[in-house]
């Protein structure tokens, strides 16, 4: 009958030694207390001796391996041609058993509203392959999960110049969505009225000594003034989708903020739910936690109506990109001789030039009382 | 400022000189006396909050030993009766005053009132036995730079019952360190007479230790000709010794609870050696005495009164000390295991550093420690790796005193569950001296083994930093083998001088040192020593799931990530923060603000801990993601590997939490 030898416990803290040589070949005699091999911690080396004479039927680890302690090192059999046994199995965590859908593949059926027994699995599983041929075949030209480059074009040829190729930020990933969709979705228009500057400076002027705030509050009033706007327009605040108008209930105003070099869109939701001084903060408490690029993912998405300054760069006069899904992004500017130029970037396919303008010049003056 | 003529002298050092002479004695003692009258009556008037104990009746045995010390590095350990020998030792009446006033101009600034005082080599504070191995500590500091001072630790009969108090007594003469443990025996701890609360002798007690031991009586006419003699016996012999002085307390414990008989009240007051010390002197002497006190007591009070209550400048958010940039040798980035990184910085430490010390149980060679982590460092330091009686509460006050004393004690604690045998000098020494004494340094470090999946059972295989992140100015740092665990060593002895928990999880040692992909995260500005002990992750920047995760579950969050990424095809990112206290909130917000689920993966008891902290942090800052944690159920950790497998949280387990979340 075959006897283990083991590999034997050293130091009381250690459940796994080094084997450092064997000192016996399969086929070699043994005698009792014969040093058949080394093994080693970290800190001592001890010779492995045999229990009892025999011959070596095999070897169950070789040089350099880590084996647990108490693990069998080789088997000694009364005769050299004496069958090793088979080692017991070591008890082992089953494998898991794989559900018939991968996780991320159940993120993305819920995020398109598919069933899973829609999906022809792959291999037996559904998974983001499969779903994303599915949505192939199904004429959504997007990937599941890189949809923010939508358009099918064919790729670009590459520069004939040398260069590197650097990863988008994720501002700057969004940036390049946005201009798509501009592109590729919106039928974009501009115009653009002239308008006296000091109403608004007067107003807000007024209003900041008012309530004490520390910054001027004239483009947080503006947007707030635009928020007015959509009370008397509904169409300022909506989007062309499958054909129709469709027209949010909610106006979540989108504010572009420059910090440092990210430009974020950070939205103000619910805007027409609050009054002027709850509008003016929480558009600050956005624009502080921008400028330490704290925004959460609520705050720079979900825009339905937009407003964009480039006052503090002197610019007076620019065209705003129209952020996705929405048709009205004003363009306020710096003035110059008491006018300043207000215009405003919309999507043609829902609203036409002379709405704007009617808009443009609710925007012009503050609240008369 | 109090311009009145001192009525005592004082040393170079500001130390009242208090001759031997009955004059000289009384005159000094009716100055203690007339001060605890003094506080006492400001008591009454509601002018101290808080508590307060006088020495009333024990002038004479509080100032006896002060007064006999006069080397510079002398040090006094007090007790909550401190004030004979507080003012016996700085001549701070004023100062005292104002302290329990909780004036601005006290001599801690109000922090500390009655009971906890720091002034130069004086330190007392609240818990019974408390300062006896931080002043053990101090002797053994001041032995090893051949200094002659000596460390007189002062307790009452009423501390005989605490069993630090024996652990102190026997690391000093293991140590053969100069420390003269002074019981002052009243006769009464509190309310309660301590005939019937010690058993034995007490004389006896320091005889079994083997120190010197010496029985006098404050109403011996010798009394202070025979301490003096045992103060400089105790100097010349350098090693410990214990001195009972026979006492009488003639106030209560504190106030109103002396229910004493007034037969027995009255035998006190007619033993009292401050009254029979003015019986022996000239009536003419007396009077003139006690007008001088008075005058003088008249404007320390006056003085007290006048300073304004304490306030802060700004209220302290915390209680630790910057970190010091200094150049020192850095740790290898890459090793062969844990336990080899860890011996490697050590010794760099004591190398390069004389004042390191690293004491601990069985650290020598050939031994080498428990776990190995100190093997071949005795040989090369034999003065400065110590390997101490299993006194594990001694010990960390024995590091706590020789940090005072300007070493950087690394103590090793065999296994993190014995931690709370360690709890008190923690939570109520070493974390409290800094953040109430601006001079009190405690650049302590105790490093532990800690975690299970070994089978050693419920009391060595805890992960007790639940516990610890929780003590208030104590640092919790907890690496991996994906951090660089000696640098993080190296930078917790040499860079933070803050009292330290430093954990190590027995698997981790034999794993090799290689941060792979994970990177080290930009602490934020407010986040204390995040730099020293960073925070790493690895994955995916847009993750479906999070794992934080620390320490020694480390690898098994990496295993779970592992079949979450091939299984699942979920991007997975691990954070794995090396400093688990003070919590790197800033940039561990910055991170985790806007992912959509966090998973914490720790192998402590789940609640109330670090994993709770963290989520509530980002629960307060208007995180809107999915969290969830994931630990071991609060119930003892099984001995048999079948059951303690099924209790420590595995890579199935982590698979099967972040499944669920994302059902």
């Amino acid at each position: 009958m075959a006897t283990p030898i083991r590999a034997p416990r050293i130091n009381n803290n250690d459940d796994e030694v080094k084997v450092l040589a064997f000192d016996v070949q399969p086929g070699t005699l043994v005698k009792s207390g014969q040093i058949v091999g080394q093994i080693e911690t970290d800190k001592a080396v001890l010779d492995v001796e045999s229990p009892a004479d025999g011959y070596v039927l095999g070897l169950l680890a070789k040089p350099d391996d880590v084996v647990k302690v108490g693990s069998i090192l080789l088997w000694l059999g009364e005769s050299p041609d004496e069958p090793m046994p088979e080692a017991p199995d070591e008890p082992k965590a089953g494998a898991r058993a794989l559900g018939e859908t991968t996780a991320k593949a159940r993120l993305l059926l819920s995020k398109h509203g598919l069933r899973a027994d829609a999906i022809q699995p792959i291999d037996g599983r559904i998974t983001v392959e499969a779903i994303e041929k599915h949505l192939a075949a199904r004429g959504g030209s997007q990937s599941a999960v890189n949809r923010t480059m939508a358009p099918d074009r064919s790729p670009e040829p590459a520069p004939d110049v040398p260069g590197v190729a650097v990863s988008l930020s994720k501002e700057e990933k969004g940036m390049a969505a946005t201009v798509l969709w501009h592109r590729d979705q919106a039928v974009a228009g501009y115009v653009e009225i002239e308008y006296d500057l000091a109403p608004w400076a007067e107003y807000a002027k007024r209003l900041q000594d008012e309530k004490g705030w520390m910054m001027s509050p004239l483009l947080s009033l503006m947007a707030w003034r635009l928020t007015q706007a959509v009370a008397k327009n509904p169409r300022l605040n909506a989007t062309l989708l499958n054909g129709q108008r469709y027209e949010y209930a909610t106006i979540n105003l989108g504010f572009t903020i420059q910090a440092g070099e990210a430009l974020y869109l950070a939205v103000v939701r619910d805007a027409g739910q609050m009054d002027e001084p709850t509008f003016v903060n929480a558009l600050g408490d956005l624009q502080r936690r921008a400028a330490g690029h704290k925004l959460r993912e609520a705050e720079t998405s979900g825009a339905t109506i937009g407003f964009s300054s480039m006052e503090r760069w002197k610019v007076t006069r620019h065209i705003p990109i129209l952020p996705p899904q929405t048709a009205f992004m004003v363009a306020h500017a710096a003035g110059r001789d008491g006018k300043g130029i207000l215009g405003a970037s919309y999507d043609h396919r829902i609203l036409n030039g002379a709405q704007v303008v009617g808009a443009l010049r609710h925007l012009a003056r503050p609240a008369t009382n | 400022m109090n311009t009145t003529t001192s009525p005592f002298d004082r040393d170079s050092l500001g130390k009242p000189v208090v001759g031997p002479d009955p004059k000289a004695l009384f005159a000094f003692g009716h100055l203690l006396r007339e001060t605890e009258k003094l506080i006492l009556d400001l008591f009454s008037q509601g002018l101290v909050s808080g508590t307060t104990h006088t020495c009333l009746g024990q002038e004479l045995c509080q100032l006896a030993v002060v007064r006999a010390l006069n080397d510079p590095d002398d040090h006094v350990l007090s007790n909550h009766r401190n004030h004979g020998h507080f003012l016996t030792y700085s001549g701070d009446f004023t100062g005292l005053v104002a302290e329990i006033m909780g004036r601005a101009s006290g001599v801690c600034g109000g922090f500390g009132g009655s009971q906890h005082i720091a002034y130069r080599h004086f330190h007392s504070n609240g818990v019974q036995a408390g300062m006896t191995a931080i002043g053990t500590g101090i002797a053994l500091a001041l032995k090893a730079k051949r200094s002659k001072g000596i460390v007189a630790i002062v307790i009452g009969d009423g501390t005989l019952g605490e069993g630090l108090l024996y652990e102190s007594m026997n690391l000093a003469a293991v140590w053969n360190a100069p420390v003269l443990f002074v019981v002052e025996h009243n006769g009464i701890a509190q309310t309660t007479y301590t005939r019937h609360t010690i058993g034995g002798d007490i004389a006896a007690r320091g005889q079994a230790f083997g120190l010197a031991t010496w029985r006098v009586d404050d109403c011996d006419p010798e009394f202070i000709a025979k301490t003096t003699g045992v103060v400089e016996q105790l100097r010349a012999n350098g090693g410990p010794g214990m001195l009972i002085i026979d006492t009488g307390r003639l106030g209560p414990h504190s106030k109103g609870d002396d229910l004493r008989p007034a037969e027995e009240r009255e035998a006190l007051r007619l033993r009292d050696p401050l009254r029979k010390l003015a019986e022996n002197l000239d009536p003419a002497e007396v009077t003139a005495i006690e007008a001088a006190n008075k005058v003088f007591l008249d404007a320390v009070e006056s003085s007290a009164m006048a300073s304004p209550p304490a306030t802060f400048d700004t209220t302290p958010q915390h209680a630790f000390r910057m970190a010091v940039e200094k150049d020192f040798v850095n740790a290898a980035p890459l090793s062969a295991n844990v336990r080899q990184a860890l011996n490697d910085a050590l010794g760099q430490l004591l190398a390069h550093d004389e004042a390191v010390v690293v004491l601990g149980e069985d650290l020598h060679d050939p031994y080498g420690g428990a776990f190995k982590v100190t093997a071949g460092l005795s040989s090369k330091f034999p003065d400065r790796v110590i390997s101490t009686p299993i006194s594990e509460a001694g010990i960390t006050g024995a590091g706590i005193g020789l940090a005072m004393a300007s070493k950087k004690p690394v103590i090793e604690i065999m296994f993190a569950d014995f931690l709370t045998l360690c709890m008190d000098q923690i939570y109520n020494h070493a974390v409290k001296f800094p953040g109430m004494f601006p001079d009190t340094r405690v650049p302590l470090v105790i490093r532990t083994p800690c975690g299970g999946r070994r089978g050693y059972g419920p009391t060595h295989s805890q992960s007790p930093e639940n516990i610890f992140v929780a003590v208030p100015g104590l640092s919790v740092v907890y690496g991996s083998h994906r951090h660089n665990p000696g640098q993080l060593l190296i930078n917790a002895v040499e860079r933070w001088p803050n009292p330290t928990l430093f954990l190590e999880h027995k698997l981790l040692y034999g794993e090799k040192v290689d941060p792979q992909d994970y990177e080290p995260l930009a602490g934020g500005a407010d986040d204390l020593g995040a730099t020293l002990f960073p925070t790493i992750r690895r994955g995916a920047s847009d993750p479906d799931i999070t794992l934080l995760s620390y320490g020694g579950m480390l690898p098994v969050a990496e295993r779970a990530a592992r079949q979450l990424e091939d299984d699942d095809e979920l991007l997975v990112e691990i954070v794995a923060p090396a400093l688990l206290a003070p919590l790197p909130r800033q940039s561990l917000l910055a991170l985790l603000a806007n992912r959509p689920r966090i998973l914490v993966v720790e192998e402590s008891h789940p609640h109330f801990g670090f994993g709770a902290e963290i989520l509530a942090t980002l629960a307060e800052n208007g995180f809107t993601g999915k969290v969830a944690r994931l630990g071991t159920p609060p119930a003892p950790i099984a001995a048999a590997r079948s059951l303690e497998s099924a209790q420590l949280p595995d890579e199935e387990a982590i698979v099967a939490a972040v499944l669920g979340m994302l059902q």
